[in-house]
């Protein structure tokens, strides 16, 4: 059963930076992608995220399952929806000959439809690449004191590192729980009703949630001993925001802000048909 | 005594962030993460997931108040995509929908009295969760941002988010709450 974060990064180049530039960059990248319409543009965008998500050097291996899903998923997801919306969009295209109608629905599949769809594709797949190093290449313990070094009051800052903290109790209590309820003869039948495999799922939930808070209660005694909250609070961990990440953050920043400025003043490409 | 309790309860308000909100945030965020592991897909769907932990974050909004459930909500979505690889942001939409559950529900549940009755509490419990997802999913609705059709959004994302989302909390919540009411009673909290 894993739960836990993994930290895959090692001393790569990415593992390197200071973790707030693992939060930045996959947000602006989400900025100029959204922006982005033009699949030459887009696909600049790629093996920019790509090149940003190579230099963290994380194992195939390691992340070949999440990779299927997001690749299955965004090309599920590109597929329908581009292939529909990119119909409507490039309907006043001239060259814009049907290729094929989809039955049932009878959406027509054009050229414009591909490109949009391809770029839809390519715009989550940027997404993605940029999103990966801050799941595998920030450490877990780093996550709340990035954050909470970017304005995230500290009292909540500190709850994101207490999550962190409890995951493993919790997912032990739950391993427990499972295993006990077995010795108690818990063996739920095989359906395929969903709401049947829900009310079976309670004989787990419900003591695994209880007993949680039960235990909660001695930290928050704790934390209210110690005076939680009434002091301005400090990190052991100190962060260093060094000349090399204000490089790649601002190179990021100036990308989305590139895309802002073009899409306000109607400069930015529409979309590309090839 | 009843002027102090009508005094006491005009004092309360939804939106205290004491060391409690924090803890059982964070508890319910794990909590979140760890049972995560439980979901299973629809029979017969393509990507229609039930995910039961996620009756979580009603419970935590309905007994620890609103910041609380914004907080399992919000974190523990963003944990589970964490854990995935998907990155403690890239969904962050989702996330904040997840925490809009917990808020509404524990803003419902602070302005509207418990009943005395057992049955009527457990409906009272489920109701709340039910509404709180109608809503809080609605925020999915920056899908949009992103190059979805409001066709695909409604249809695609948001009605089998509602009707998955709907099957596991109008279920589990309201147990879990009960379970938790004499344990509540006996801490006297």
């Amino acid at each position: 059963m894993e739960v836990s974060p993994r930290y895959l990064a090692g001393r790569s180049f990415l593992g390197r930076r200071d973790p707030r530039v693992l939060i930045g960059v996959p947000a602006l990248t989400v900025v100029v992608a959204a922006q982005v319409e033009d699949l030459r543009v887009m696909a600049a965008l790629v093996v920019i995220a790509f090149a940003y998500y190579a230099s963290a050097r994380i194992p195939l291996r390691e992340v070949r399952s999440n990779w299927t899903f997001v690749l299955v998923f965004v090309l599920i997801m590109a597929g329908i929806n581009g292939i529909i919306v990119g119909a409507q969009a490039s309907a006043t295209s001239d060259d814009n000959a049907t290729l094929a109608t989809i039955p049932l629905i009878g959406v027509p599949v054009t050229i414009g439809s591909i490109s949009y769809a391809t770029n839809l594709t390519l715009r989550f797949l940027a997404i993605a690449a940029t999103g990966f190093p801050l799941a595998f290449s920030i450490r877990p313990g780093d996550l709340a004191v990035a954050f909470a070094r970017l304005g995230l009051p500290s009292r909540f800052a500190y709850g994101i590192d207490l999550t962190f903290k409890f995951l493993p109790s919790t997912a032990a209590s739950l391993a427990e729980t499972i295993a006990a309820q077995r010795l108690r003869g818990y063996e739920p039948p095989p359906t395929h009703n969903p709401i049947k495999k829900v009310l079976q799922l309670r004989p787990l939930m419900v003591p695994v949630t209880v007993n949680s808070f039960i235990d909660a209660e001695d930290v928050v005694d704790a934390l209210d001993l110690r005076g939680f909250g009434t002091q301005k609070r400090t990190w052991l961990r100190q962060l260093r925001f060094g000349a090399v990440d204000y490089l790649v953050v601002g190179f990021f920043l100036l990308l989305a802000l590139l895309a802002t400025t073009a899409s306000l003043t109607g400069r930015m490409p529409a979309l590309w048909i090839f | 005594m009843s002027t102090a309790t009508a005094t006491e309860r005009r004092n309360r308000t939804p939106w205290i962030v004491s060391s409690r909100t924090i803890v059982f945030g964070a508890i319910g965020a794990a909590l979140y993460g760890a049972l995560g592991v439980l979901s299973f897909i629809i029979p017969g769907t393509a990507n229609v997931a039930i995910r039961p932990a996620i009756a979580i974050i009603p419970f935590v909004g309905a007994r620890f108040g609103p910041i609380a459930g914004f907080f399992t909500g919000a974190v523990g979505n963003a944990l589970v995509d964490q854990i995935q690889g998907f990155g403690f942001l890239t969904y962050w939409n989702w996330s904040l929908a997840n925490g809009f559950i917990g808020l509404v529900t524990g803003l419902i549940a602070f302005y509207t009295p418990e009943p005395k009755k057992t049955g009527a509490q457990i409906l009272r419990v489920a109701l709340i969760a039910f509404v709180a997802v109608i809503v809080g999913l609605l925020f999915t609705a920056t899908d949009l941002l992103l190059g979805n059709t409001f066709e695909y959004w409604f249809f695609g994302a948001y009605i089998p988010a509602v009707i998955s989302t709907s099957i596991a909390v109008v279920i589990i919540a309201p147990v879990l709450d009960q379970a938790w009411k004499p344990l509540q009673n006996l801490a006297g909290r």
